[in-house]
């Protein structure tokens, strides 16, 4: 990372020698992960769109108490218009929003869409490992995903859809659920597993073994490594998800009875299993922000990451730690108390190499030529809501206070600052830093910082009020509430509509960048951007790097 | 380049065997965990022990604790469960014989099997059956009722343990299920 | 050490209430002594309406012969206790021991130092934003290492990490301290979509616990959806010890003025104990997804006076000696423990949440 200096000759010579297959070839048997890339980005900005829809559906049926409109939304959808179908639509939307937006809009986006698109050209590889196969995986997720919106339409018991929660707990997801949407929603986890496991297997191979000569893997550029990290996650959690929701499979159709108490089995080995997952997912969800964030604030404020090899094994030290602290998920699970004495201590460790990192950053901009484009701005909001969103996750690693907060809005409120406002703010990041290189055209300043502030203040509006409903003891995943709860929820559903014309600022610049921004060069952002995309012309030629660039 | 394309290959081996290492050990979870829990008592989970090993089982007469008997039924199952005292105080080491008794209310023959757990549950390895009813499937015929026993003590090395040794009582709780019927959803 | 540390920790909880500036109703409560206040006394004048409504409940429950029993009449809740306050946004004002510590430990320890952190982070990098701006500073400086400042920032956050461990192992172990001999069991058990509540040692057997309707709950003075036609009643000053089972799906008891959560979970027992020091009615809902009516089955625990408690146990046709028996004579306890004659033979349907399905939980209930 210190010194990356490619050789330009190299890199920009084989512009000419482009030849680009037909429409249907390149985008439908797409094998250049370029293309994969932007496939992944617009499916996961189609997935966002759904699953930010069913935000706002919630946020609308939350706005006051009592229930308006969930039973008429069911039977907009085909199901009954009754009281019991509207609550049960109130489950299945939780669940898909929750679903959707974890495996289908971050991950897509983060992994499959900037994971694509710039693992291989910063190490200085041609193209992914195995570049077919990273064609299966897109098309995979793409299929997971309809399979998943399919079973809002099907029967899962109570109503159309399955109300399980994204987690899926049995004995309500196996017993408590009949008909085939639970079904699905199985289906469709397996094959976005699959489609990930696929994809982590592709980049683990890439990134070791198609490096440019020169670049030793301490000189990898810190997203490659955050992307590094995530896939050993994923290779290492993602399968024991699948045997967890395989047996959950077998558990409702064959007879078997891993989960059923009745047959000896025990529900809350699936809280396990499901959690030896979760846990490590959401630092798949958030390492390859570090990495987008990372990258930014270098080349925003001029100069080299601050102490990179800390910043590097920092993420190795959080994807470790990441999978021995589970059962902080399970607090209440009825727990003997050394092991809750135990998670509350390993927990509270990964506050270390996440306040490494964060300090980092603070230091990279420290003594450096800061200017504030809008992916340095997003990088920012990430960096002060991320620590927000940290040092609740100290409160809640507390087994004891735990007690009083689990399943309450404090925990919607504490996971939404380190998603909603972390992985999402470092999405948003890099696509602001990133678009003038792949689409070639710089988006406009002005909307891209409107979007910023609209949608910056809020996301704040939406989920700071949620720590005090949390406190108050309003439990999660409530179709209404007593009276006393209006009041911040009212004022988060109010959140919700500023965040609304965040979002037309950032769909209207997407159109203006695609259609009217200006055309730009191999590098719009300067001395900063030191990394290799930047001595590609922009957008890229369709085969880089022929000739492997040579880092001094 | 086929150097590479080795290289590659030998990668996307290992990582790919390391997915199905985990995926197998996502299944073998399953017996582990329960070995786990049956070997350490983890989540509650009794000791069964045998004749020989109990008879060898000191008896401390001034520290008494109180056993308190937990009975569900699974709805639907139609049965009446419940233990003939909701609870016993003994020495610790002292041998002690709870009888459950059972009744089968519906007029068709049912076989149904016990879960059974200890709360708190860091007295789980210390409380030792010697003789349970859960360890075996029972059947009630139509109106039927019978008279189950649990052999039990609790083992003297709760004393020992820093965690367990102030507990004052253990509740041991049972819940019967229909045996047929432990295949549900679809 | 220990003992250091106590006495420490004792003098900043005395301190609490007037260094937090939280919510007023907070400070009220955080008076730290745990001396039983009898702040709601019950309003027997109150609510006329009240108890015909729940003896007609009952009259289905298994215990047929509570309608002779003496009258229990629930007390009032008080607007600010045991429940949300409209823009509240503190904790509910803890009534145990171990709550007041655990929102002791949230307040005095864990809220200042979240604050001091993020306004570090805000302020260090409004500092470099301002300070180091291109306009400012328009040669970057190549710093990229200083080992001293690298192991700073990691040792710093280990030895706050270290200090704020210690009281939450320490609230970990007493929220563990296993009850003392004279504790009172009660039996909870979740059903989809309602509790079930029994107290073993004083042959009370289940009866079940379903929320009041809008208007209902708006005749009794209690809060719509918090309110349920039956309530759990334990005493004030005495530890409660809560086994907490379920019978068909995962669902959680929780109770946030008593600090209080434990799953229930099917084929499974769980314990939780709390000590309330003062008497009134808290509410609680369940807290883990179990299906369509999940926001609809609210918890309510009385806690009453000793008095008022044997009073509510003689309503329900319950004892207060507890039938201790010893091994030796098994003889005593037998009366209670034999199941009602009613042999409910339906098959546990499914009962609907609303409070008029009284009939059928009870239906299952001598399954118990």
């Amino acid at each position: 990372m210190t010194t990356i200096a490619a050789d330009a000759d190299h890199a920009h010579h084989d512009d000419h020698a482009d030849h680009k297959p037909g429409f249907f070839v390149r985008w439908f048997m797409s094998t250049n992960h370029k293309d994969i890339g932007t496939l992944y980005l617009i499916f996961a900005i189609c997935a966002g769109i759904i699953g930010s829809a069913l935000s706002g559906l919630m946020r609308l049926e939350l706005a006051q108490e009592g229930i308006q409109y969930l039973p008429h939304w069911a039977a907009m959808l085909g199901g009954e218009e009754t009281d019991t179908a509207g609550k049960h639509f109130w489950n299945v939307m939780i669940t898909a929003h929750g679903l959707i937006m974890v495996f289908f809009m971050v991950m897509p986006a983060i992994i499959g869409g900037f994971g694509n698109w710039f693992v291989p050209i910063m190490i200085g590889a041609p193209d992914m490992a195995f570049p077919r196969m990273n064609n299966i995986s897109f098309w995979l997720t793409f299929v997971a995903f309809f399979m998943l919106f399919g079973s809002m339409f099907v029967s899962g018991g109570s109503g159309l859809g399955a109300g399980t929660g994204w987690t899926v707990y049995a004995p309500l997801s196996t017993s408590g659920s009949t008909g085939p949407a639970v079904d699905m929603v199985i289906f469709s986890l397996h094959m976005a597993g699959a489609a990930s496991i696929l994809g982590a297997i592709n980049f683990i191979t890439t990134i070791f073994n198609m490096r440019a000569p020169g670049m030793t893997l301490h000189k990898m550029p810190l997203f490659v490594w955050s992307v590094l990290v995530t896939a050993f996650l994923l290779l290492l959690s993602l399968p024991v998800l699948a045997a967890a929701i395989t047996m959950l499979l077998t558990d409702r159709n064959f007879g078997t009875a891993f989960y059923d108490a009745a047959g000896g089995g025990d529900p809350v080995l699936y809280q396990h299993l499901f959690w030896f997952f979760g846990h490590p997912e959401v630092y798949i969800m958030i390492l390859p922000g570090f990495g987008i964030v990372s990258q930014v604030v270098s080349t925003f404020s001029k100069k080299p990451v601050f102490g990179y090899l800390g910043m590097a094994y920092a993420m190795v030290a959080i994807g470790v730690v990441g999978f021995i602290v589970w059962a902080h998920h399970m607090f209440t699970v009825g727990m003997r108390v050394d092991l809750k004495m135990y998670f509350t201590a390993a927990t509270m460790v990964i506050a270390v190499p996440t306040g490494i990192k964060i300090f980092s950053w603070l230091a990279t901009m420290w003594g450096g030529s800061l200017s504030f484009k809008t992916p340095m701005l997003w990088a920012l909001g990430f960096i002060f809501m991320f620590t927000v969103g940290g040092v609740t996750g100290v409160v809640l690693a507390n087994g004891g206070v735990d007690q009083n907060l689990h399943d309450t809005y404090y925990v919607v409120a504490h996971f939404h600052y380190v998603l909603s406002l972390g992985a999402v703010f470092a999405l948003f990041a890099g696509f602001y830093y990133w678009i003038p290189k792949m689409s070639g055209r710089m988006y406009s300043e002005w909307m891209g910082q409107l979007h910023f502030w609209t949608f910056f203040i809020g996301v704040n509006i939406v989920f700071f009020p949620q720590h005090f409903l949390g406190q108050q003891g309003m439990p999660r995943r409530y179709p209404d509430y007593a009276h006393a709860f209006e009041y911040w929820h009212h004022i988060s559903s109010l959140g919700y509509l500023v965040v609304m014309v965040g979002l037309l600022f950032f769909f209207a610049n997407v159109f203006y960048t695609l259609f009217a921004g200006k055309k730009v060069g191999a590098n719009p952002w300067g001395e900063g951007a030191t990394t290799l995309e930047w001595t590609l012309s922009s957008p890229p030629p369709y085969h880089q790097f022929n000739e492997l660039p040579r880092i001094a | 380049m086929q150097l590479i394309a080795r290289g590659k290959n030998r990668t996307a081996m290992l990582a790919a065997l390391l997915a199905l290492g985990m995926v197998a050990l996502g299944f073998a979870a399953v017996p582990l965990y329960r070995l786990f829990c049956r070997v350490t008592g983890f989540a509650g989970t009794t000791m069964r022990v045998s004749e020989e090993t109990a008879s060898a089982v000191p008896v401390i007469d001034n520290q008494t604790i109180s056993v308190r008997f937990d009975s569900n039924t699974a709805p639907g199952l139609g049965w009446t469960f419940r233990p003939e005292r909701p609870r016993d105080t003994l020495s610790i080491g002292q041998r002690d014989m709870m009888i459950f008794v059972a009744r089968n209310l519906t007029d068709r023959t049912v076989t149904a099997t016990a879960t059974f757990n200890v709360t708190p549950s860091q007295a789980g390895p210390y409380f030792a059956k010697v003789q349970c009813f859960c360890f075996t499937e029972q059947t009630l015929a139509p109106g039927e009722e019978i008279r189950m026993p649990v052999v039990y003590y609790v083992d003297p090395k709760i004393l020992e343990d820093p965690d367990a040794r102030d507990v004052r009582e253990i509740t041991l709780s049972y819940t019967f299920f229909p045996v047929d019927e432990a295949a549900t959803g679809g | 050490m220990a003992g250091i540390y106590r006495i420490l920790i004792a003098f900043l909880m005395a301190l609490t209430p007037l260094t937090l500036g939280s919510v007023a109703v907070s400070a009220a409560t955080n008076a730290a002594a745990p001396v039983v206040t009898a702040a709601t006394t019950p309003t027997p004048a109150a609510a006329p309406a009240t108890p015909a409504t729940t003896s007609a409940d009952d009259a289905a429950t298994p215990a047929a012969d509570a309608a002779a029993a003496p009258a229990f009449e629930y007390a009032r809740p008080v607007p600010g206790i045991g429940q949300p306050v409209v823009g509240g946004m503190d904790f509910q004002p803890q009534v145990t021991e171990n709550g007041r510590f655990a929102h002791f430990l949230n307040n005095a320890i864990l809220l200042p130092l979240s604050v001091v952190i993020c306004l570090l982070v805000l302020g260090l990098t409004l500092w470099v934003s301002v300070r180091y701006r291109a306009a400012a500073n328009p040669n970057p400086s190549k710093t990229s290492h200083n080992t001293l400042i690298e192991v700073i920032w990691t040792g710093i956050p280990i030895l706050i990490l270290v200090g704020v461990a210690v009281p939450s192992i320490d609230l970990l172990a007493r929220q563990y301290a296993p009850p003392p001999a004279n504790a009172l069991t009660v039996k909870v058990t979740g059903y989809q979509w309602y509790w079930g509540y029994a107290y073993p040692d004083n042959g009370i057997d289940e009866y079940v616990s379903n929320m009041l309707d809008e208007q209902t709950a708006a005749a009794r003075g209690e809060p719509y959806h918090l309110g349920a036609d039956n309530r759990m009643v334990v005493p004030v000053g005495r530890t409660v010890k809560v086994i907490v089972t379920a019978a068909d799906v995962i669902h959680s008891f929780s109770v946030p003025a008593l600090w209080v959560k434990m799953d229930a979970v099917p084929g499974r027992l769980n314990e939780v104990t709390f000590r309330a020091d003062r008497v009134g009615v808290y509410y609680g809902q369940c807290s883990e997804l179990c299906g369509v009516n999940h926001g609809y089955m609210p918890i309510a625990v009385e806690v009453v006076t000793p008095e008022r408690f044997a009073q509510w146990v003689a309503s329900k046709g319950g004892h207060m000696t507890a039938p201790a028996a010893p091994a030796a004579s098994p003889a005593t306890a037998a009366a209670t423990a034999t199941p009602t004659a009613t042999p409910a033979a339906a098959p546990a349907a499914v009962p609907t949440p609303s409070p008029s399905a009284g009939a059928t939980p009870a239906a299952a209930a001598p399954a118990q």
